[in-house]
């Protein structure tokens, strides 16, 4: 059995595939809604969502700071807004075989959070102080909590909490902020 | 449209094969792929992309206690699910094939491993396998392989040490997948992103193969043509083509002399089952029965030292198979084994974050932080028994053609429970025995898709014979896991390949039947 201690002459030799097969190391972008824009980017320069109401969008961003802080700001609403048009999106939801359709699967699970967060608080989810979030997140994390309808609360927890490391994580720089080297055949647009 | 000699379903692992080799022998073959089309300079390395190469097709219902997994497991565009899969090439067991014969339970093979083997050793050559067959002691009767095994890196090894302390063996886990050039193709750079469809021929998938031998050899590929029905003549005991939808969503019909479905596990009997009332080469009755997946799940390790689990290959770097043996003295019957040290990435539904998914906040972000570093994981493949009640059926539900929808129901019997469990506590004793701080398990999913259209010796008790030719409908031959009567405890492409190499051949030596035949119906 060889082991890795020819880490050198790996890392040449992937670079060297690389440049033979053109690709190299730089990024790809394409043209969006946003322009060539990361989800990030977008929201900072406040691009309009297209599927998600303003509502819808401010509850999605308030979750998924909830799940990994630094999600909203990341653009976890923009990237879901924005896969949302798409043929074939690339949202981790694709994996689950739920049937619904993919925008009301996000618009009924943000109205079940807002539900279960009146019953329990009788307010809305945004305006929850930082511990009843966390302690509502919890609950349906494991069952649908008082008050909810929509899709199960837990699989909503699943996908929500996957779509928020997508955004923070999923990418070159976010590989980096792990300290995991990315190490990429082919570099993915910075645009989804 | 011109008639075509063969017209292909699908452009996965056994349509590729089989349109090269048809190819070759100046057949006229015509492949046309659900998805759409793709190279290699399409297979970016992220998890995110790499969610383009899933199923995008009509959904199927995945139903039952343990509901098989669909769109992950199934392809989406050039070279279908084989564009995703991570390589790890094994052969069955002589066991696999006799289930019925030596245990009493599930179901035998029409015939044995070693009418299968010398398929096997030569797709091996043909394509190249990485691994070592002497210390894969578990390893069926074959040719060595033609490539020394891949590298081992940290995280491997840490296990390795586990299974050792136990008096367990492991060995380099056999991939079809380059350690070193071999006929022009690259070798592999351990960059870990098998998953996400590898560009750089390293992995044999099938742009890497034979989908260039195939158009090399005169074949046609037509993308984003989705086929609706089998059609057959007026008899309806021979197949004149197939119905498809192009592009442009205009109904179009292919006419060829034999028609070969090779589309995914969920597709071929869905296919069948639409073709005509009753469903197409079904006397049997068991067109969508036997469907199958694996009892799967991850145990998990937290190290002290660095793992390096970003390096390597997604499928793993070492391999035992000391559970391999069906023994009911063990109070199950099912053949089991652990892939060693997955190559991990942050995300995605076999990514990091997934090994901990009740986490979040900044639980969350901490626990990635020190996982990148310092996770380990290997994979559990056990056996699923046939069963007829696992099952797929139409429903009232039409795709965009107006053409029934299917539903799987699926659950996994109490040998296959009690063989994963088994598997599991044994999982996390190996990883305390190699020193990890932390251990746990993951939950039981399910790994890859088999059955629905069974082989077999009887047309009462199968759908196909040997070859993947239905027993109703000479000239229609099927392809892929769909026919497999058992899962064994392996991942299923290679015994694809060998199938799909042993079919065509029958094919091609008894053409002239076919031609004949077929212009008659």
């Amino acid at each position: 059995m060889t082991s890795a201690e020819d880490s050198p002459a790996r890392e040449q030799s992937r670079r060297e595939l690389l440049a033979r097969m053109g690709t190299g190391l730089v990024a790809i972008t394409v043209d969006t809604a946003f322009g060539q824009l990361t989800p990030g980017r977008a929201r900072a320069s406040g691009a309009p969502l297209r599927n998600l109401d303003a509502g819808e969008g401010r509850t999605l961003e308030v979750l998924g700071n909830v799940l990994l802080p630094g999600a909203a700001e990341a653009g976890i609403a923009h990237f879901v807004d924005d896969q949302l048009s798409r043929e074939n999106p690339l949202l981790l939801l694709k994996y689950l075989d739920f049937t619904t359709a993919y925008p009301d699967f996000y618009k009924q699970g943000l109205r079940g959070l807002e539900r279960a967060s009146q019953a329990r608080f009788e307010t809305s989810f945004p305006n929850l102080e930082p511990g009843q979030k966390t302690e509502l997140v919890r609950a349906m994390s494991q069952r649908n909590p008082p008050g909810w309808t929509g899709p199960p609360a837990p699989l909503f927890f699943f996908v929500i909490r996957n779509d928020a490391v997508d955004v923070c994580y999923g990418t070159p720089q976010g590989f980096e902020k792990l300290g995991i080297p990315y190490m990429a055949h082919i570099l993915p647009p910075q645009k989804w | 449209m011109e008639n075509a000699d063969v017209v292909i379903v699908g452009s996965g692992a056994a349509g590729s094969l089989f349109a090269a080799n048809l190819a070759q022998k100046g057949k006229r073959v015509v492949i046309l792929e659900a998805g759409p089309e793709r190279a290699m300079g399409d297979l970016l390395s992220s998890q995110i992309w790499s969610r383009r190469l899933k199923w995008g097709g009509p959904p199927t219902d995945s139903a039952g206690k343990d509901p098989l997994s669909v769109n992950f497991a199934s392809g989406w565009g050039t070279g279908g699910s084989a564009m995703h899969h991570y390589a790890n090439w094994f052969r069955l067991h002589p066991e696999d094939f006799e289930m019925k014969t030596r245990f009493e339970r599930g179901l035998d093979w029409p015939f044995s491993y070693d009418e299968l083997r010398p398929f096997y050793d030569r797709i091996q050559t043909e394509v190249g396998i990485s691994g070592d067959a002497k210390k894969e002691v578990w390893r069926p009767a074959g040719a060595p392989y033609p490539m020394p095994p891949l590298q081992s890196f940290a995280q491997g090894q840490l296990i390795a040490r586990g299974f050792e302390k136990l008096g367990l063996r492991t060995s380099p886990l056999p991939m079809a997948i380059n350690s070193v050039p071999y006929k022009g193709r690259a070798a592999c750079v351990y960059d870990g992103w098998c998953d996400a469809g590898c560009p750089t021929s390293a992995l044999a998938n099938p742009l890497a193969l034979y989908l260039p031998q195939a158009l090399q050899a005169g074949a046609a590929i037509r993308h984003r043509s989705f086929v609706t029905r089998v059609l057959t003549g007026t008899a309806g005991n021979r197949v004149t083509g197939v119905e498809y939808f192009d592009a442009e969503g205009r109904r179009q019909v292919q006419e060829a002399s034999v028609v070969v479905l090779a589309a995914y596990a969920f597709q071929i009997p869905r296919l069948l089952l639409n073709s005509r009332p009753g469903g197409l080469a079904n006397s049997s009755g068991l067109v969508g029965r036997y469907m199958m997946g694996h009892a799967g799940g991850n145990v998990f390790g937290l190290f002290k030292e660095d793992t390096q689990n970003y390096l390597g290959m997604t499928g793993g770097q070492l391999l035992s198979q000391e559970n391999y043996a069906k023994d009911p003295a063990k109070g199950f019957l099912a053949a089991s084994q652990w892939m060693i040290g997955n190559a991990l990435k942050p995300n995605d539904l076999l990514g990091i974050v997934n090994a901990r998914p009740e986490l979040f906040g900044k639980e969350l972000h901490d626990f990635l932080r020190t996982a990148g570093k310092h996770l380990a994981t290997m994979t559990f493949l056990g056996e699923a028994l046939p069963n007829p009640d696992n099952r797929l059926v139409l429903t009232s539900g039409k795709d965009p053609y107006g053409f029934p929808l299917a539903r799987v129901t699926h659950d996994f019997g109490p040998d296959d429970i009690q063989c994963f469990d088994a598997g599991m506590k044994q999982g996390q004793e190996i990883f305390k025995a190699a020193g990890a701080y932390e251990v746990w398990a993951g939950g039981r999913v399910r790994i890859h898709t088999m059955g629905g259209a069974i082989m077999g010796r009887s047309p009462e008790t199968s759908v196909t014979n040997g070859y993947g030719q239905a027993h109703d409908v000479p000239n229609l031959f099927l392809a892929g896991s769909s026919l497999f009567p058992t899962s064994g405890g392996v991942n299923p492409t290679f015994t694809i390949h060998a199938l799909a190499l042993r079919s065509v051949e029958y094919l091609i030596r008894n053409w002239p039947d076919f031609t004949v035949k077929a212009s008659a119906a």
